[in-house]
């Protein structure tokens, strides 16, 4: 459960496996290289080579208030972390080395929020992330000069701010998706690339019955060749919920300087004094709600036994001279007196004191809006309510002595406390909630009476009406007679037909009195069931003879079944499958083409296998054969989807080889070349003048296709134009024309309440309703037990 | 407070086809409705039509489907027997599913007017049990009530519901539940979660932004300024 990759893992970008949510540490990342080649380097640097560019244009930014020592103090107050940081990616590749004063300037300003639009110029990287090597310090250089020799290459800093992967307790949310950890973009996932690995799986399906499979996804708009919806992202770029990861270096009293991972917070100066001044700390980004839950923790470092320390959280505007919970919009649990201190609230005793070598965590529940504590892997409870309804979140720690240190974990460390745990109790909790709620009458009329909301509503009537029992498992049924209805399933259909009847005689349902007003077509579906059971029959043969290529059939069968289909829109649908006829015409002389070829090329292999065992008789005939221009079997049926020229036995070649049966052959390629042709000429004829640009355009493209001498084998437009994808949307398109022409929608009602409700749910996320990230719709709907 | 923000049809509709959601996961959710409402022979065509396998064997769904015919007849006896036949923990560690059959039998009792069954089934079986909980107590009198207006001609409609074919099929709809539940399936169809999360999310967006709402019967879309 905690680690389910996310969606996005199925995309072979190489990137994707720092996104794993498995790899919790960066070694886990790096592959070993034991004598990484020249060309290695190249490649690893190479992102980077934008990077510098970008620094250079933020050299005149402040540079914050670290001095160059400060870099030092930092790892002498973590003597654990120093040893490892020294063993860097970058010094370790002595091909590194000329590069290194460009990556320098970085010490101190690394913590810098990194402007949005230099996130979005940074290439995709290879899984041995470069982004690890970004920030390395000026310590590390200093520390792995003489080690570097030795120093094996996967060891790579735990402390350079890299990306790391989204912690897995916010894989709850149902916006995981969009929730970045630092640095580089996640490659978006994007839904085409789902559905043509899943679609792998059910070409049986395709060819059996319709097969707008692929293109369900889409069915409201035209259907788009697949290679050119990989490139179309699922959720725009801009929509990006970026995870404080870090400390700001702008963000912070000039008092605390920032390391430069971003996580730890060194008290410098002297200490102020008094209750009210202090040096407080805030992360570049506020939290977006749409994680649900939003945990950190902090450790404290420093010397002295007692800290003056408060943890949580303030609003963009709060002072940083203030520990947090001091001013206005802001929270926090103080580590002197284990007081949480709000100004909503005077300050309360809330936890047990903490100090140095503690580990304090800090929570916003964005279901419940409290903020809740954790002490050294325990939980301690809720400090505060009503936090971040409408206010942006920042993780804030404030310090006040010399000498006070303390270092964040964002997610890039296992966490003390199981907040997996946590967050899986709250997502149960507020589904059960969700799962609570009755449904509502106003569904059947997708309106209610007034544009109040909701609240006004409740007040003018006291109750909402909602739906009995029986009406929701009428809803039910309509909403699953009408999907298999529409994709076509007729047994299906017939099947739950009967066995509702049989269920609802038995149980002699008294008629519901207030079940008239609503348009439930449950009670007249059984006498339609014969009408409904035709018309999905004979919309069943139309597709299936788009799918098999046999346009005449589908034609007459249109014609006479749904004879406004073809004429709708100046006779568009008629134009388009006479289109494909005209391709499928083609095609069957590529076929021909192509197996008078292969043939050609069994028999020379034939002739010299035979002619080793009899050279003498058959070399003539053989021969004779080879020189022929249209050799080839008259009763094999060249069909698209099965070329058939492996199953020959060779030995049907060599006993059908008189000259009647060749020129069948050529007879038989010549007739298919006229037939097609004539068909030409009539399109010509039918198309060349008509006014309409699209027509003009299809017909010239499809006409165009005769240039080619296999067009399945041309690639680019034109194979999408002839493939049998192509087939599939011209069947998708006309099942949806048939369905509209009866005043059916173009998709199920079912598909359009699943998409209209992931729409509210992720709507809800972005405007910060915590709940709805724990309204997990493809957990919940979609993933198999 | 801020006002409303609006979404346009056309905006909305671009997000609509943003969803992702393929057609074999609408397939699934098709399957879990008629395998959880127990439409074995649609669940078995439909496994055809769309080579989608069923998360459970066929001849649970037939069985769970002659408890729930049984207990529509009025049958209480054959669907407890077969209840045990297929699993009989079921009835074991949930004593209130067991009261329910219990209460079902007493009322098919009285609805036959076999009132002298129905008095001592009453006092051998449910009494005991009306023992244990205050709730058990209060339904076997409701039950019991029956026997007092059995021949008036307009009872309470809280004890004359209970005749009603409503009851049995209340009665077999928590029987099929505590059956799915053994069966570690879902036991509500997710199709009515789906409508749930439906309700609950149109009204809480509501509150923040203007949107089409949707007739969920024909997916068409209204739209209010």
């Amino acid at each position: 459960m905690t680690s389910r990759p996310p969606r996005s893992s199925s995309i072979p970008i190489p990137r994707s496996a720092s996104t794993s949510n498995s790899a919790r540490s960066i070694e886990a990342l790096i592959p070993i290289p034991f004598v990484p080649p020249p060309a290695r380097h190249i490649h690893a640097t190479s992102p980077h080579s934008a990077r510098p560019i970008a620094e250079s244009r933020r050299a005149g930014l402040p540079d914050g208030y670290r001095s160059p020592t400060t870099g030092n103090s930092n790892v002498s107050t973590s003597p654990t972390r120093s040893t490892s940081r020294s063993f860097s990616l970058a010094s370790s590749v002595p091909g590194r080395n000329p590069s290194r004063t460009r990556y320098e300037p970085r010490v101190g300003r690394s913590a810098v929020p990194v402007p949005p639009s230099t996130d979005l110029e940074l290439p995709v990287q290879p899984s041995t992330s470069p982004s690890q090597v970004r920030r390395v310090s000026g310590t590390s250089l200093r520390a792995s000069g003489p080690q570097k020799p030795i120093v094996p290459l996967h060891v790579v800093s735990r402390t350079t701010p890299v990306a790391f992967p989204r912690p897995s307790y916010l894989d709850y949310s149902s916006l995981r998706q969009l929730l970045q950890t630092e640095a580089p973009i996640l490659p978006i996932p994007t839904r085409k690339v789902e559905v043509s690995l899943t679609s792998g799986g059910r070409n049986l399906d395709d060819i059996e019955f319709f097969s707008d499979e692929d293109d369900s996804s889409e069915p409201s708009t035209p259907p788009r060749p697949r290679a050119l919806s990989v490139l179309v992202p699922s959720v725009s770029q801009e929509r990006i919920l970026k995870l404080p990861t870090r400390w700001s270096d702008q963000e912070r009293n000039p008092h605390l300087s920032v390391a430069p991972d971003g996580r730890k917070l060194s008290f410098e100066g002297t200490s102020l004094n008094g209750d009210k001044d202090a040096a407080s700390a805030r992360t570049i980004h506020p939290i977006p709600p749409g994680c649900g839950i939003y945990y950190f923790e902090v450790e404290i470092l420093g010397k002295d036994q007692k800290v003056h320390i408060s943890i949580g959280f303030t609003g963009k505007s709060v002072k940083l001279s203030r520990l947090p919970g001091w001013e206005p919009n802001s929270w926090g649990y103080y580590g002197d007196d284990g007081s949480s201190l709000c100004t909503d609230k005077s300050g309360s005793l809330f936890g047990p004191s903490y100090g140095v070598g503690d580990t304090i965590g800090c929570g916003i529940d964005f279901t419940t809006y409290k903020v809740f504590y954790t002490k050294n892997g325990t939980l301690i409870g809720s400090a505060f309510d009503n936090v971040g309804k409408s206010l942006d979140l920042y993780p804030t720690v404030g310090l006040q002595h010399s000498g006070e240190a303390i270092r964040a974990n964002f997610g890039q460390d296992p966490f003390k406390y199981d907040i997996d745990y946590h967050v899986q109790q709250q997502y149960n909790a507020t589904w059960s909630k969700i799962m609570d709620t009755t449904l509502e009458r106003y569904l059947l009329q997708g309106h209610r009476r007034s544009g109040f909301s909701i609240a006004s509503i409740t007040n003018d009537n006291g109750v909402k009406p909602s739906l009995t029992e029986e009406e929701s498992k009428r809803v039910l049924k309509q909403l699953v007679s009408s999907y298999l209805v529409h994709h076509g399933y007729a047994k299906t259909v017939r099947a739950l037909e009967k066995q509702q009847e049989a269920l609802d005689r038995e149980a002699k349902q008294p008629t519901l009195p207030d079940g008239a007003d609503h348009d439930i077509e449950m009670n007249n579906a059984s006498s339609k069931s014969n009408n409904i059971g035709i018309d999905i029959e004979s919309r069943t043969n139309i597709v299936n003879a788009v799918l098999a290529g046999d346009i005449d059939t589908a034609i007459e069968s249109t014609r006479t079944h749904y004879p406004a289909v073809l004429e709708v829109d100046d006779h568009l649908m008629l134009f388009k499958l006479r289109c494909r006829k005209f391709v499928e015409l083609i095609l069957e002389t590529t076929e021909i083409k192509k197996e008078i070829k292969s043939l050609r090329e069994r028999e020379v292999e034939c002739h010299r296998d035979l002619e080793t065992i009899h050279d003498g008789w058959l070399d003539e005939e053989m021969n004779m054969d080879i020189d022929d221009d249209a050799p080839g079997p008259l009763h094999i049926r060249p069909t698209l989807d099965a070329p058939s020229i492996m199953s020959i036995d060779p030995t049907t070649v060599l006993s059908a080889n008189d000259a009647g049966f060749l020129e069948g052959i050529a007879s038989q390629y010549e007739s298919a070349l006229n037939t097609a042709i004539t068909y030409g000429q009539a399109l010509t004829n039918d198309y060349q003048s008509d006014p309409r640009p699209d027509v003009q355009q299809r017909f010239k493209k499809t006409l165009g296709i005769v240039a080619w001498e296999d067009p399945l084998e041309a690639g680019g437009a034109i194979a999408e134009l002839v493939s049998h994808d192509a087939r599939i949307a011209l069947a998708h398109e006309i099942n949806q024309a048939i369905l509209k022409s009866q005043g059916r929608p173009a998709q199920p009602a079912l598909e359009t309440v699943y998409r209209h409700t992931a729409a509210c749910i992720n709507q809800l996320g972005l405007l910060g309703i915590g709940s709805a990230a724990f309204a997990d719709m493809s957990r919940e709907f979609l993933q198999q037990s | 407070m801020p006002p409303k923000q609006l979404i346009r049809k056309e905006e909305w509709e671009k997000r609509l086809h943003d969803v992702q959601v393929t057609k074999t996961d609408l397939n699934r959710l098709i399957m879990d409705y008629l395998v959880i409402e127990g439409y074995k022979s649609a669940a078995e065509e439909f496994s055809q039509e769309t080579n989608l396998e069923p998360a459970v064997d066929f001849e649970s769904i037939e069985s769970r489907m002659d408890i729930r015919e049984a207990l529509q007849r009025g049958d209480v006896e054959d669907a407890i027997t077969r209840v045990n036949d297929l699993n009989p923990e079921i009835l074991d560690t949930n004593p209130a599913l067991y009261f329910k059959l219990q209460q079902q039998k007493l009322i098919e009792f009285i609805r036959h007017g076999r009132i002298a069954e129905a008095l001592q089934f009453a006092q051998d079986e449910l009494a005991p049990r009306g023992e244990e909980s205050p709730e058990f107590l209060s339904e076997l009198e409701r039950t019991m009530a029956l026997l007092a207006f059995e021949s008036a001609p307009n009872p309470p409609s809280a004890i004359a519901e209970l005749l009603s074919p409503a009851q049995r099929m209340k009665t077999a709809g928590e029987v099929n539940a505590a059956i799915l539940e053994s069966l570690s399936q879902g036991k509500e169809v997710k199709l009515v979660g789906l409508l749930k999360l439906l309700c609950w999310g149109e009204n809480l967006l509501e509150e923040k932004v203007a949107f089409p709402k949707l007739n969920v019967l024909d997916g068409s879309f209204v739209e209010r300024g």
